[in-house]
């Protein structure tokens, strides 16, 4: 299973994306694309989420059994703790700086 | 509208094994919102998965817009309209292949008699299995599936209980039959129908050219359907009937659950590959857009093959005017909308 968190995304998006999986609460959607599928869907996400944010959360072989991707701006980033995928923000009180795509 | 971006490539697309086989819509609009197919109606606005559909039965009452079936077009799900009661009408689609390798091999074993005949036995032999049909005749397979399905009649009359007068069908009032079994098989039929449909135009095979049947626009479709009533479609009628259950709703749900437990879309798309085992070819292949050529075989399309140089000059005898609305061309265009009003049901 594969699920997908969306914020703040630009118009259009949203319903593209539920033309392959299903939107079960205002922008998180829940589906079960294939890796190929998978793949192509993030890579157009992550050319156009622009100052939004996405969150891809999919199956994996590693001990958790899942992987996270992440794009946008401000976002929470997957940080890899020997094998243990933690999440990692910055400090509060640093400024809001543009983050790479 | 100038940025598509919403577009599906071929490789977006689900393989149609790994789709829903069927959603079916009534009593609604189906429209486009936000890049997304939506269905609306007077209780709730919903948004359907549409790559990961192979297709969608739209009943009565449905109302569909252009800007839906661009979607649904894009999305490689075909589209079939179903009347009242199931009745089969119409459909559309244009599925996730993109190629013409399997239409042309079904073409080919269509139009040789040897051929096709090879084809038609080996549909019925998948019906008889352990039976050696390579010399029949079609006379011979025809009184053979006849017989067999007299005695499946009789066979799923005795397991359920509920009595059997015989197969009433009238092509396009498949309901003047009056008991239910006959109107739930109907029913049934009717969805496995638009489900192979999807099927054979998801591989890029033609419904039309059929190997058993012949002359229906539909031929191919029916001949795959033949394969799986007496599996399918036959005992969940009587099934359903001995069980009350005599709306045709409950024939379409109940195939649809069976129809995910066997992974009968899957086996429909086996079946054909191995009924038109176009050699060498895989399901998946690219579009490619070709010319043909009578010497070489392909050359290159989008590709100007003019000998001469391709200066505008040379090319100065084509209109290149707007198409004149003349009074041989007869058009109904709307007016031009300000503000598109926003439908009953739908939130601004």
């Amino acid at each position: 299973m594969t699920v997908i968190i969306l914020i703040a995304a630009p118009e259009g998006l949203r319903g593209h994306l539920t033309r392959w999986m299903v939107e079960v609460n205002a922008g998180v959607f829940v589906g079960n694309p294939s890796r190929r599928i998978r793949d192509r869907l993030w890579e157009l996400l992550t050319n156009r989420i622009g100052d939004g944010q996405a969150v891809l959360v999919e199956p994996s072989t590693n001990e958790q059994r899942w992987a996270v991707r992440t794009a946008g701006r401000n976002r929470w980033r997957p940080v890899d703790y020997e094998g243990l995928i933690l999440s990692a923000r910055r400090p509060a009180h640093t400024q809001d700086r543009q983050s790479r795509n | 509208m100038a940025d598509i971006w919403w577009k599906a490539d071929p490789h977006d697309l689900h393989r149609l094994t790994d789709r829903v086989s069927s959603v079916y819509i009534e009593r609604s609009h189906v429209d486009r919102e936000d890049n997304a197919v939506l269905v609306i109606n007077r209780r709730e606005n919903v948004r359907i998965p549409a790559a990961m559909i192979a297709v969608v039965l739209l009943g009565p009452g449905t109302r569909v817009t252009h800007g839906a079936i661009r979607l649904l077009a894009d999305s490689g799900t075909a589209v079939c309209w179903v009347g009242e009661q199931g009745v089969r009408l119409y459909a559309a689609g244009l599925g996730p292949s993109r190629s013409s390798g399997l239409l042309h091999r079904q073409a080919w074993l269509v139009t040789r008699p040897k051929e096709r005949l090879n084809v038609a036995r080996a549909m019925y032999a998948m019906r008889f299995p352990g039976e050696d049909v390579t010399k029949a005749t079609m006379q011979q397979l025809r009184g053979k599936e006849g017989t067999r399905f007299k005695e499946l009649y009789q066979e799923h009359s005795r397991r359920t209980g509920v009595p059997w007068n015989g197969r009433v069908y009238k092509t396009g009032d498949a309901f003047a039959a009056g008991d239910d079994v006959n109107r739930l098989f109907s029913a049934a039929n009717t969805a496995l129908y638009g489900i192979c449909h999807a099927v054979i135009v998801g591989l890029g095979a033609s419904p039309g050219l059929g190997f058993v049947h012949t002359g229906s626009a539909i031929s191919f479709i029916l001949d795959v359907a033949d394969l799986y009533k007496a599996e399918y479609t036959l005992p969940l009628a009587f099934d359903l009937a001995a069980q009350g259950l005599t709306e045709e709703r409950d024939a379409r749900v109940a195939l649809r659950d069976r129809i995910a437990d066997t992974k009968l879309l899957s086996r429909i798309v086996t079946a054909i590959k191995a009924l038109l085992n176009p050699p060498g070819t895989d399901f998946d292949t690219p579009e490619t857009s070709a010319l043909w050529d009578e010497h070489v075989g392909t050359v290159a399309a989008g590709t100007n093959w003019s000998a001469q140089d391709t200066h505008p000059a040379t090319r100065s005898h084509l209109d290149l005017s707007p198409a004149a609305l003349g009074e041989q061309h007869i058009a109904i265009v709307g007016p031009e909308l300000k503000d598109q009003a926003p439908l009953p049901g739908q939130q601004p």
